[in-house]
This record gives C-alpha cells, structure tokens and sequence, in this order.
C-alpha cells in the first residue's frame, strides 16, 4: 500500500502495519486506521491516517517524561505534540494520551482527568 | 434539549445502563454522581472541548512544520509526583 505523507514523500508499506483506533481520536472519531511512522534518528512517532495521509499526529513516548506515567498493560503510551516554529515553544498534551499495541495493531486514546497533567506541558528545555 | 427538575437524591436513567444521580444542590453548584458502563467516556465539558483543540492544532502544526532544530535543547523531564 502505498501513502503520499507531507514528511516523508510517497512511503510503501505492508497492511499488517496498520493500527485501528476504534473509537478514533478526539475530534477526528471517523479517523480508524493509522500507521506510525519513526525516523532512524528522529524523536516523534507521526501517527498517521491511513484514509487521510494529511493527518499527522506527532507522538513522544510518555515514559521518557515522567517514569510512572499511567500504564495499561501491554500497550506503549505516547502524547500528541504540537509542534512550533520556535522548537523551544514546543508542547505535549499530557491529559489526552495515546495507547498503542504494536502486537495487536490497537490503540485508543485515553482521557486523563488529573490537574497534575497539562495538555500544554513545554516538551524541551534550553542547554 | 429535555428539561427535567429534580430535587436531591432523585435520579435520572439515560438508556438501560446509565444513571444519573443529583447528590446535593448548594447556592451556584450542583453535586452529581454518573454511574455508567466503563466504556463510556464522560468528561467535564471544558475539558473535553480544550482537548479537541490541542488535538486539532497539533495535527494543523504538524502539517506546517517539516523539520525542527532540537539540537540546542534537551527533554523537560518530569519529576516524579510528591505522592511516591
């Protein structure tokens, strides 16, 4: 199968790569099937809607940021970012999570409603 | 929208399986206990309306931005909660 994406050009892919989101993601629910794309030595995962190759969703691993992140067993968890022109600027919703089993080829989102986690968190900081 | 009145302790039943309890009613607010299936989402509006925007903004940004220069900043870590 192939996909024209924005970053990446025109990518081939094999079917059985494709992660179904049953119940989609906040405001895009009719968005089911996606494909996570990883750079060899980038930092984002680009989910990406196989239907509609123009939605992107910049993911970071959860883990990275706070160790005890909430967990569901079997499923990796990463945030959607929102990225910037000023790469300082760049931010993390830590509130929305996304949860995918590359096993399974499933994910879902999960609301988080803990004042702890911001959907706004500043992903970097300066040297 | 149906308009119902109900005072403390009343219920409402949305469906066969959700219930909508009216816990205490004070000047300006109003106490509510939702019991329902755990595969229905149920958010404070707000909340679910901010989310949609980040979602919808980050997946505009994405297609506006090719490539970042991360090179002068490191990850923001979180410590963890006080609450370990």
């Amino acid at each position: 199968m192939k996909l024209k994406t924005h970053q990446f050009g025109e990518i081939e892919f094999d079917e059985s790569i494709i992660v179904e989101f049953e119940s989609g993601i906040l405001g895009f629910d009719e968005h089911k099937k996606f494909i996570v794309i990883s750079e060899e030595d980038g930092i984002f995962y680009w989910l990406t809607s196989v239907d509609e190759p123009e939605l992107v969703f910049p993911l970071f691993p959860m883990k990275v940021i706070l160790e005890n992140y909430p967990e569901v067993a079997e499923f990796e968890v990463f945030g959607i970012v929102k990225l910037q022109k000023n790469p300082k600027d760049i931010t993390l919703n830590m509130k929305a999570p996304i949860y995918l089993n590359q096993n399974t080829k499933k994910g879902f989102q999960k609301i988080i409603d803990n004042d702890e986690f911001t959907i706004d968190y500043k992903l970097f900081i300066e040297n | 929208m149906l308009v119902l009145s109900r005072k403390q302790n009343e219920k409402i039943r949305i469906g066969s399986d959700i219930i909508i309890t009216i816990l205490g009613v004070s000047e300006n607010q109003v106490k509510i206990g939702i019991d329902a299936p755990s595969d229905v989402k149920i958010l404070r509006e707000e909340i679910f309306e901010n989310i949609k925007k980040h979602t919808v903004e980050a997946s505009l940004m994405s297609k506006e931005i090719k490539s970042s220069d991360l090179s002068k900043l490191s990850i923001n870590k979180l410590n963890k909660p006080k609450s370990d």
